[in-house]
């Protein structure tokens, strides 16, 4: 087991370092800072730009940059933004909480609703409710979630004036982006526990459960639902980084000060030390949530650990 | 954050059920909507449209602008120029204290300077506008000389600009750029109460202004990216000026009978420019058929839905240096089309229109001159860059086709911010032209002191420029603003610089 986690742990973080090398590399071939920190500066000349490089820190060696990025993460000083100079640790610091609540909040609402959905849609199978259960879920499927938002914003904001269109002031400023991303969420996790449930119904211990006269509410809620928690945990482990990503754009749409946020703003203006952070610390999160799965797993089922 | 310290999901989605229902603002704070925040207050670190909208209430410099971009007293009561325009004089206002009671004098004029000059200019780009400045002499406590290295004839003007607002010595030395950056002090009407980076920034009144009280009691500044979303924001009462409208979007704040679009002149002018040096517009035959192909006005109003006027030469008519004179190259396909038989012009000659592929305007103004270019027999091409590419390769390094998008302005409203920077040989905006006329005239007009003389020679640039026909001419935007209808004493600045102070709210 021991051999197992250790393995594990180090394949984690050598997938890390990948990451923060790609992300390294690859955010320098996608312009010059200085020129975008100089935009509207009327006369600005090459030796103007120069200063700034230099200033910046952008005239040393890639290797040298990259070491100096790695080392910073290593002891939780993640450098200065190159839009202002602010420490890039505080500004993660104040949007991941409101990212990871918000992704937090959306996979809870998503899994309250698609749970009973999908209970429902299996004991029903091939039934009117399932049949409406699939068709909502295809809707929600075919939605991007941008436009989905845009409309919500339409309706209760715009026209209704119920909710705030954009922000985090408040509770209220959760709503939409959370339904947003719930019935995203909602429609592939919906099909999830109908198909787990499907095949755990036919189990020999429902009929068992069943025949033993217990509550229909009791055999799917206690005996069904449990058994198919396992698969239903590993896809939502697996699917967090796909969360994070959608995360990210409704965030910029509902203007959420979060990672996401930050992460376009520094695209936006090639702010590598800010980039590199969000991905970095992104990426960790997720790479993390799936080593978790995986050992989960290995405990649960002692044939993956000998894989 | 407050939102942090909630107790669970359940408790969120009640507080919701029972949340109130975000209203109307309160009286006497009025709430803008600013696209960007520069993340650092100090005004030599940026060069961002939201810092003036939002640091030029809190900071004056010697001399301001009033929303008619006409020079006023600022900090300086008077000043004159000596030494062939070689030395500014300038007469301090006396008795004017920063928000934390430093004094200003003399002194932060020197220290604002030397600061701007320095090492510490030399990270931020603001720097490079300033280079003329040689030193600054103290005089008495309050007047000052600003020496130049050489001529500089828009220098007073640049001194209203972000560079060169007075900063306080003390609260800078002991704060550092960061920590000033974060809490910036000025002697500007309004003071900053409250600042979190990236969602807003709140000013008050500052209670001693030299220049008369706000009648506000708050200016909120909310950071919204994305325009439509700051437009939804002002359709819901929640912010009284969207800064960002997209042209697509006008139309929902006319049908909304509490707001209105107020707009003006813009300071950015975009044309079309010409590779003067390779393919067919190296002739300057097809050149000016080109300019002559091209309806300005069809595109004005059917893609800028009218808000944006045609222009005759690279500026703005607010710029110093337009001529109100100079007419514009009518519509004449058939006339162009002569031209081009003129040039000989093999069949089918390709041009190409090259521009910057986030420019969604610009976009569609590149389909239309295609339109125009295919009805006159040539064979154009739209090809959009990726925009850091475009600014920092393709244009410095001559590598465009034969036509390339440009928009320019800027701050100072003086062509030679323009004209110097476009067609001086040599320049990094300049990849192609090489006219040692052009250059003498462009270099001549630096060093007149005189204003009307000076602007008579600019004027006769953008003459030598359109005979050349070194750029087909197309359009001026106006900057235009959402604003809700509750705001009052608001004329829309030319230079996104609000000056709030004569501005309320119902």
């Amino acid at each position: 087991m021991g051999r197992f986690l250790l393995g594990r742990l180090a394949l984690a973080i050598f997938v890390v370092l990948v990451v923060t090398l790609l992300v390294a590399w690859a955010v320098r071939l996608s312009g010059d800072p200085a020129v975008m920190l100089a935009e509207g500066a009327g006369a600005i000349t090459a030796k103007d730009l120069e200063n700034i490089r230099k200033a910046l820190g952008l005239d040393r060696p890639f290797g040298v940059q990259y070491a100096s990025f790695l080392g910073g993460m290593l002891t939780g000083d993640m450098g200065n933004s190159f839009m202002g100079g602010r420490p890039v640790a505080g500004m993660v610091r104040q949007a991941l909480p409101l990212t990871l609540m918000l992704a937090g909040l959306s996979l809870a609402a998503s899994l309250l609703v698609s749970i009973p959905l999908g209970i429902r849609a299996a004991v029903n199978r091939g039934g009117a409710a399932d049949q409406a259960i699939r068709i909502l879920s295809l809707f929600g499927l075919s939605f991007p979630n941008f436009w989905l938002a845009i409309m919500l914003v339409l309706v209760f904001s715009i026209t209704l004036g119920w909710l705030p269109p954009a922000g985090a002031d408040g509770p209220s400023s959760l709503v939409m982006p959370v339904l947003t991303m719930a019935t995203i969420l909602s429609a592939t996790n919906v099909r999830l526990v109908r198909s787990a449930m499907l095949e755990t119904l036919s189990a020999q211990y429902i009929t068992v459960a069943r025949s033993k006269g217990l509550a229909e509410t009791v055999v799917l809620y206690k005996h069904a639902l449990r058994n198919c928690a396992i698969p239903l945990i590993t896809y939502i482990g697996l699917q967090f980084g796909g969360l994070i990503g959608g995360v990210v754009v409704i965030e910029r749409v509902f203007n959420w000060p979060g990672m996401g946020s930050l992460a376009f703003d520094a695209v936006a203006s090639r702010d590598y030390p800010v980039l590199q952070a969000v991905v970095t610390v992104l990426a960790a999160m997720i790479v993390l949530v799936n080593l978790i799965v995986d050992v989960l797993y290995g405990f649960v089922d002692p044939r993956v650990r000998t894989e | 954050m407050r939102l942090r310290h909630l107790a669970s999901a359940t408790a969120v989605f009640a507080a919701v059920a029972i949340a109130p229902v975000p209203q109307a603002q309160a009286a006497g704070t009025l709430t803008i909507a600013q696209a960007q925040d520069p993340n650092n207050w100090d005004p030599i670190a940026t060069f961002l449209l939201s810092w003036g909208a939002v640091g030029s209430n809190i900071f004056d410099g010697l001399v301001s602008r009033d929303e008619q971009l006409n020079l006023k007293p600022g900090l300086a009561t008077s000043w004159e120029v000596l030494d062939q325009g070689m030395r500014l004089r300038f007469k301090l206002r006396e008795g004017v204290t920063f928000h934390n009671g430093e004094p200003f004098n003399a002194e932060a004029v020197k220290f604002t300077m030397e600061r701007l000059l320095g090492p510490e200019g030399a990270k931020g780009p603001q720097q490079s506008n300033y280079t003329s400045i040689g030193s600054v002499e103290i005089i008495d406590p309050y007047s000052v000389d600003i020496v130049l290295k050489r001529p500089d004839p828009v220098m007073i003007t640049k001194l209203a600009g972000y560079g060169a607002m007075i900063v306080p010595p003390k609260y800078v030395t002991e704060k550092g750029s960061q920590g000033f950056g974060a809490a910036p002090i000025g002697t500007g009407p309004f003071k900053v109460t409250g600042y979190e980076n990236k969602v807003h920034l709140t000013l008050e009144p500052s209670g001693n202004y030299w220049g008369g009280t706000p009648k506000l009691d708050k200016v909120i500044f909310k950071f919204i990216v994305e325009p439509a979303t700051q437009v939804a924001e002002l359709q819901s009462g929640r912010v009284d000026i969207a800064s960002q409208v997209p042209i697509g979007m006008i139309g929902a704040i006319t049908a909304t009978p509490s707001l209105q679009l107020l707009s003006t002149t813009g300071p950015t002018v975009t044309v079309a420019r010409f590779n003067t040096a390779n393919g067919a517009t190296k002739d300057e035959r097809v050149r000016k058929a080109i300019v002559m192909a091209v309806d300005r006005e069809a595109i004005v109003k059917q893609i800028l839905q009218g808000h944006a006027k045609p222009v005759t030469s690279f500026q703005s008519t607010l710029s110093f240096g337009f001529d109100p004179a100079q007419k514009p190259v009518p519509f004449d396909p058939a006339g162009a089309k002569k031209l081009i038989a003129e040039a000989k012009l093999p069949p089918g000659t390709t041009v190409s229109i090259d521009f910057a592929s986030n420019n969604v305007i610009f976009r569609e103004v590149a389909q239309a001159v295609a339109g125009y270019l295919t009805a006159v027999g040539l064979k154009p091409q739209a090809r959009p860059f990726e925009m850091n590419l475009f600014t920092n390769d393709i244009i410095p390094n001559g590598k465009t086709g034969e036509m390339f998008a440009m928009g320019w302005g800027g701050w100072t409203f003086d062509y030679d911010n323009t004209a110097y920077l476009m067609y001086h040989s040599g320049e990094r905006w300049n990849p192609y032209d090489k006219d040692p006329a052009l250059d003498k005239m462009l270099e001549d007009q630096r060093t007149i002191a005189d204003r009307g003389a000076r602007e008579k020679a600019l004027q006769k640039i953008a003459n030598y420029v359109a005979d050349h026909a070194l750029e087909l001419p197309l359009f001026n935007l106006d900057t235009y603003y959402g604003v809700s209808k509750r705001v009052k004493g608001l004329v829309v600045p030319p230079d996104n610089r609000f000056r709030l102070i004569g501005v309320s709210v119902d």
